[in-house]
């Protein structure tokens, strides 16, 4: 019996293959497309050189006032020169280490959770992310450990910004479980109380909130006691975080599988057993892109604190462009400064938070 | 077979659920109780301390400040109240043009996305990954600052025929004022309008009895411009222009956009138009690629696959995070206070307040109008969800 052969595969036509094809396909494919490719060729060619030339060619890089800015190019002295004030806020010279170990331990527990197996992930990054923020308000206010004491009104800078969002999320984590939880509850006192309160802090502008936070806040509290203004962003902050949080682990809860909540009644665990142990884990673990989106909302937000006089990184970009010495105009590289970092931690969080919808993206698309 | 004792269970009076459930909604409405007490105890004993007023009175007093743009007359010895009216209005005027720019652009850098060229493709998605992960307030500024204040003076300025300026201090654009016989004109728009929406029920119902199609586009189009077209004709054009001219260092005349509501309406459309760019894509990448092609393979055009196969699909996806963007555009035009362009906030929360220092009535009734406001967009949507929203048996 002869076996069976086949003929070997024939290449592919000489006209869909190759890198003329892929020009013709990509750009030229139809009248339409030509035209637009070359007026976006024409767009950007008229665009792209004189903003390299401003950016880098010709822009200042060297000296430290602002006669140093001679050429015609952006003036970047500036930005050097303020660059720890933009970091750091007017935190004092000397105690910077204490902000830098904070970003340092910061970094470490981001680490440990990549490198560390899974039972001392549970056992010790967990914990200890938690417990960050709290551990650098006692560094950076320094007065409970020992250290020299650094009054709020001193700290700022870009470091404020991350340092307000990352306590925000790790306090209102709990709180927006609690209140997801309660919005699914079917006792109907509570459910309608986290109902009321989920959908206020979504409601309401955040920038109400603050002005809610530095106005009407201190009236609510008995005469006499003094609540840092920082403390009292935190819990504006805070609480409007988890309204947002309430949300995304309600989507969470309804992600996971009903039988999982009957296996664990089935089991006999109590309501908190199942709730922390069967059900929370997956919550997380489905809920966990949109949560991260939620926290670059909040990140992003954190800047509108200037309102309120907070002298996060844009208010400090402020002053710095209204200073004696800097009256150069130089606000468009002192927000693009700002908005490049900006950009960098958004993007990236952003690319994290895709990553992970794509693993755990089990559906076949087409 | 000897038959087995039910054995009646009777839990202890805490492990009844319902029990539980009573204790702890009790133990709750004790908690919210104590706490909205001492609250407000605490916020009438510090009122009193301080001297702050309550009630709603001062709305009739007379504010005394002026406003920088209002869209009704307005002047320093009007009241309180009507300051909260001018604000309402100015922020509902830049939600609207925000609403409708973004949802222009979101659509067109959406749509972008899935262009066959390669250059469109990765100027969408520069266009999104750019302006989404910026703060808003940033943008603004930079709007604000760095680009509108480098606008030539009004003496310089760019002009568009002579007939629009652009300059520091704002865009200068012809008004029209009407004159008698102005009301055929609008007459005939509202007709146009209606007579469209009856040709389509018409349109519709004939193709559907008898399968026969009628270009419905180009109808409406001819009744929208041809009727208004004719009563001007008809009543010789009974307006007159309102051209801005330059008198002194400024312009006078015709309509003026102040540099505050373009900067502000600008970011607030670059922004939002790319997180509805990214609804858009979403929502078009959620309709299965098996909808185009049976689409083709019963020999639809490639615009009506788009019109009727993929758009509606796609809409089930896009209005709910629509709905969302819009309310999030509404609260984020707070941020007007920041470069003072007089909106509810900037206006109302901002002078008002520090005028009369009764924070909580004013407070109160901002976050009571936003709660409308979105409350008004969220209806509107879930109107349009449910039209657009999948009819299961």
């Amino acid at each position: 019996m002869k076996e069976f052969k086949p003929l070997p595969d024939q290449p592919a036509p000489n006209d869909t293959v190759g890198p003329i094809h892929w020009v013709k396909d990509n750009f030229f494919s139809s009248a339409m497309n030509t035209i637009a490719t070359l007026l976006i060729l024409a767009l950007l060619a008229t665009v792209v050189p004189p903003l390299v030339d401003w950016l880098l060619i010709s822009a200042n890089w060297s000296g430290t006032t602002q006669d140093a800015c001679t050429k015609d190019g952006a003036c970047w002295v500036f930005v050097i020169a303020w660059s720890k004030q933009f970091f750091y806020g007017s935190y004092p010279t000397e105690e910077l280490w204490r902000i830098n170990l904070c970003v340092l331990m910061l970094i470490g527990v981001i680490a440990s959770s990549q490198l560390l197996n899974k039972d001392w992930r549970n056992k010790f990054s967990i914990p200890a992310f938690l417990l960050l923020p709290f551990v650098c308000i006692l560094i950076l206010d320094g007065s409970w450990i020992g250290l020299e004491y650094v009054s709020t009104d001193y700290w700022g800078g870009f470091a404020l910004n991350v340092l307000l969002a990352a306590a925000s999320i790790i306090v209102a984590f709990p709180l927006s479980f609690v209140w997801a939880l309660g919005r699914r509850s079917e006792m109907p006192f509570i459910k309608s109380v986290s109902i009321l309160l989920i959908e206020f802090f979504r409601g309401v502008p955040v920038l109400a909130l603050f002005f809610m936070g530095s106005v009407m806040l201190p009236l609510f509290f008995p005469e006499g006691t003094n609540v840092d203004k920082l403390v009292r962003v935190w819990i504006v902050l805070t609480l409007f975080m988890a309204g947002y949080m309430a949300e995304v682990f309600r989507g969470g809860f309804q992600a996971v599988p009903t039988g999982q909540y009957e296996a664990a009644d089935s089991l006999g665990l109590s309501y908190w057993q199942k709730t922390l142990l069967i059900i929370l884990p997956q919550v997380i673990k489905v809920s966990m892109p949109n949560i991260l989106a939620t926290f670059v909302m909040l990140f992003k937000n954190t800047t509108f604190l200037l309102i309120i006089g907070i002298f996060e990184v844009l208010s400090t970009t402020q002053t710095a462009l209204t200073n004696s010495n800097w009256l150069g105009g130089h606000s468009t590289e002192g927000y693009l400064f700002v908005a490049i970092v900006f950009w960098i931690c958004c993007y990236s969080m952003s690319r994290i938070s895709a990553s992970i919808e794509r693993k755990l993206d089990t559906s076949h698309k087409n | 077979m000897s038959e087995k004792p039910q054995v009646k269970s009777s839990p202890s009076f805490f492990n009844n659920p319902r029990n539980r459930s009573i204790i702890y909604q009790l133990l709750l409405l004790f908690g919210l109780g104590y706490f909205f007490y001492s609250i407000i105890s605490n916020t009438l004993a510090n009122m009193e301390a301080r001297g702050i007023q309550s009630g709603y009175d001062f709305l009739f007093n007379t504010a005394g400040f002026d406003i920088l743009m209002s869209l009704i007359p307005y002047d320093a010895t009007n009241t309180y109240g009507r300051t909260f009216i001018v604000g309402l209005l100015n922020t509902v005027l830049v939600s609207i043009i925000g609403i409708i720019l973004s949802t222009i652009v979101g659509f067109i850098m959406g749509v972008a996305h899935f262009s066959h060229n390669l250059l469109i493709r990765k100027l969408a998605t520069a266009y999104v990954e750019t302006f989404r992960n910026i703060p808003l307030l940033l943008q603004i500024f930079f709007w604000y600052f760095a680009v509108l204040a480098a606008l030539p003076s009004a003496r310089q300025s760019m002009s568009l025929g002579e007939v629009i300026f652009l300059n520091v201090r704002g865009l200068y654009f012809p008004g029209l004022t009407p004159e008698g016989g102005a009301s055929v004109v609008y007459a005939a728009i509202a007709a146009a309008i209606i007579g469209i929406f009856v040709l389509k029920r018409w349109a519709k119902k004939r193709q559907d009895d008898t399968g026969q199609q009628f270009p419905v586009l180009w109808v409406s189009l001819g009744m929208l411009f041809g009727l208004p077209l004719l009563a001007l004709i008809v009543m010789g054009f009974p307006f007159a222009w309102d051209i801005p001219y330059l008198k002194g260092f400024n312009f006078r005349g015709g309509v003026t956009v102040i540099p505050e509501l373009m900067a502000l309406a600008l970011a607030l459309t670059v922004y939002t138009g790319a997180f509805i760019a990214e609804a858009v894509r979403a929502g078009i990448q959620a309709v299965p690629h098996g909808q185009t092609e049976a689409a083709r393979s019963i020999g639809l055009k490639e615009g009506k696959i788009m019109k009727l196969i993929i758009v509606p699909q796609a809409m089930r996806v896009i209005v709910p995070l629509l709905n969302s963007e819009y309310q999030s555009l509404v609260k984020n035009s707070t941020l007007a206070t920041a470069i003072g362009y007089p909106d509810l906030f900037t206006v109302f929360v901002g002078t008002t307040l520090n005028q009369t220092g009764q924070a909580i009535e004013i407070v109160f009734m901002t976050m009571a109008v936003y709660f409308v406001v979105n409350m008004t967009i969220s209806f509107l949507m879930n109107r349009l969800n449910s039209s657009v929203a999948l009819t299961e048996r």
